[in-house]
């Protein structure tokens, strides 16, 4: 470590960090701290918490009591299967149609490319929730407000982006020597996608339908728009939880519960693709 | 058949089942963005005549004379204004110190700051008002060390500010670092060399080449903001409410569909030069990707 360390700090031009200890850099990780933290780490201490009573600053009773309260509860289990079907089908509907989407923009080419890989661009170009206004004032008139359905397809709208544009660079950089070399040893196509194509392009996909499917699943917006009262996800429990709910820890243990899975994939689909890329994924 | 006839044949087979892979999406997006959006503008700037639909400003007349709808539009800007200010201000100085500081510190301020990318917006709401609420966390705290309670922003304009600032941080960055990775070190250390100090620095060399970078990242944000619904709706004032929580009303309680698109496309084309700032930039670099 001390060893890495210091050939990092010899590297040249950095002779303003000297033998000074980093106060920047100090300040800036214990502001951060503070700021990103602290919300987090008061709602992970609720989850565990039976009696905490103002002011005292470390509860009064710790337990976990309201976890078998939360894990028994009708509209819990209603809402996680509402929502894990829901994020379930948005994936498997969105891969069907865009994965061979991708596959053709990187590797076909067709009259009409560019552009149609621009258009995609319009899902950026608006701002979301009045698009969603735009939409909903359509599905009104086609009775899908409330529908199921309806909240699947507008959240196909919003995966596209994940499901076309991630895998067109995994597709667009697969070594095409190896695949000549295979199919000129006789491998049908199939063979060829199936053992050189696929394995190349398998994390960026993996890293787009971990991407799909924990948005769509934390998606709050079109499902309270298009889906409620009818079509109950775990968001729209949530925002029940803060409108009306007075006890405090069913919505830190619900908290806990959603954030650390979420947490875990998306740890996963970083590893796949890179803070960078994730972050031009998500529109950075 | 001679082998260029094959080969123009499988081109031409190529070409029709690109087309066919690729409709289904391009499918989607015309009729769940294009359409929608063209309808509600169309359905804005008409009313029903006699002889058909003929041209009419009577909607954008309504919400340019509503002082409710004004208060809000308002309210949306000065909540975005502030929101880009401030994530400039924080992210300017934490991307100039990953990029620049070779310290272990760094690793660490990272992974921080994109941690907001892996929190959902709703669980944050949550976990903002658990901790800026009446008795939250920061209530606690500072009654601990005897000081007065802070008026709490909850449910007033700064609940939201926090909250988007928060949920914004992480990309913001992204968009910052990825501009000063074009600012070499080398012309840092010239115009030190030179004698010139650490804002000299900062003004006339780095924000110079950044400031395209600068204007993309307070796009993003505006953007996001003028769409921005679960954090202002729960974290929020009910009156005046941003554009989100607005429309939102507008459409479900009040039942005005046409205001409601009226809204929407007001929001259109207050974004509309900032989206094609960041629609661009997207589009840049997705072009020096893939070549």
């Amino acid at each position: 470590m001390s060893l890495s360390g210091h050939a990092r700090a010899s590297r040249p031009g950095l002779r303003l960090a000297g033998a000074l200890p980093d106060w920047a850099g100090i300040v800036i990780a214990i502001l951060l701290s503070a700021f990103i933290l602290l919300p987090l780490v008061n709602v992970a201490i609720w989850a565990f918490t039976e009696v905490w009573r103002y002011p005292a600053v470390i509860p009064q009773k710790f337990g976990f009591r309201f976890w078998s309260d939360v894990l028994g509860r009708g509209d819990v289990h209603l809402a996680m299967t509402t929502s894990l079907s829901l994020a379930a089908i948005v994936t498997a509907l969105s891969a069907v149609i865009c994965l061979p989407a991708s596959y053709a923009f990187a590797r076909l080419d067709f009259p009409g490319r560019n552009l149609f890989f621009m258009s995609f661009l319009t899902v950026y170009a608006f701002p979301k929730f009045g698009l969603y206004i735009t939409i909903a004032t359509i599905f009104i008139g086609l009775g899908l407000i409330g529908s199921f359905w309806g909240v699947v397809l507008i959240q196909l709208v919003s995966t596209l982006m994940f499901m076309v544009w991630i895998p067109v660079s995994a597709f667009q950089n697969v070594d095409r020597r190896q695949e000549e070399a295979a199919r000129d040893a006789g491998a049908s196509p199939l063979r060829v996608f199936w053992s050189i194509t696929l394995p190349q392009v398998l994390p960026a996909v993996s890293a787009a339908v971990l991407l799909t499917f924990v948005n769509t699943f934390y998606e709050t917006e079109v499902a309270w728009l298009i889906g409620a009262p009818e079509v109950r996800t775990v968001p729209l429990l949530m925002i029940r939880f803060i409108n009306s709910e007075l006890v405090v820890q069913y919505g830190a243990v619900l908290s806990l519960m959603l954030w650390v899975p979420s947490f875990l994939l998306l740890i996963l689909a970083r590893r796949f693709l890179g803070a960078q890329a994730l972050g031009r994924a998500l529109g950075a | 058949m001679s082998r260029a006839e094959l080969i123009s044949q499988r081109a031409a087979g190529g070409r029709l089942i690109g087309l066919l892979l690729v409709a289904a999406p391009v499918f989607l997006v015309v009729a769940l963005i294009l359409w929608p959006v063209a309808l509600a503008v169309f359905d804005t700037l008409t009313v029903e005549g006699p002889s058909g639909p003929r041209f009419s400003l009577d909607a954008y007349r309504f919400f340019f004379s509503d002082e409710f709808s004004l208060r809000n539009l308002w309210m949306t800007i000065q909540v975005a204004t502030i929101c880009t200010v401030l994530l400039l201000l924080l992210c300017l100085p934490i991307a100039l110190y990953l990029r620049f500081s070779a310290s272990r510190l760094t690793g660490y301020i990272q992974a921080l700051a994109l941690f907001p990318l892996f929190v959902p917006s709703i669980l944050l709401a949550y976990a903002l008002i658990r901790t800026l609420g009446p008795n939250g966390s920061v209530d606690i705290l500072l009654n601990a060390v005897g000081l007065p309670k802070l008026p709490s922003p909850y449910l007033t304009p700064w609940g939201p500010i926090i909250g988007l600032v928060w949920d914004n941080l992480p990309l913001t960055l992204l968009i910052v670092l990825a501009g000063l990775s074009n600012v070499s070190r080398a012309s840092i250390d010239a115009a030190r060399d030179a004698g010139a100090n650490r804002f000299q620095v900062l003004a006339y060399i780095i924000l110079p080449r950044i400031r395209g970078t600068l204007l993309v990242a307070a796009s993003f944000v505006i953007l996001g903001l003028f769409s921005a619904f679960t954090l202002p709706y729960l974290l929020g004032p009910a009156v005046p409410e941003m554009m989100g929580p607005f429309m939102r009303r507008t459409i479900i309680e009040v039942d005005d569909p046409i205001q409601a698109r009226t809204q929407a496309v007001v929001t259109f084309l207050i974004c509309a030069i900032f989206a094609l700032f960041y629609v661009r930039s997207v589009a840049r670099t997705r072009r020096e990707q893939s070549t």
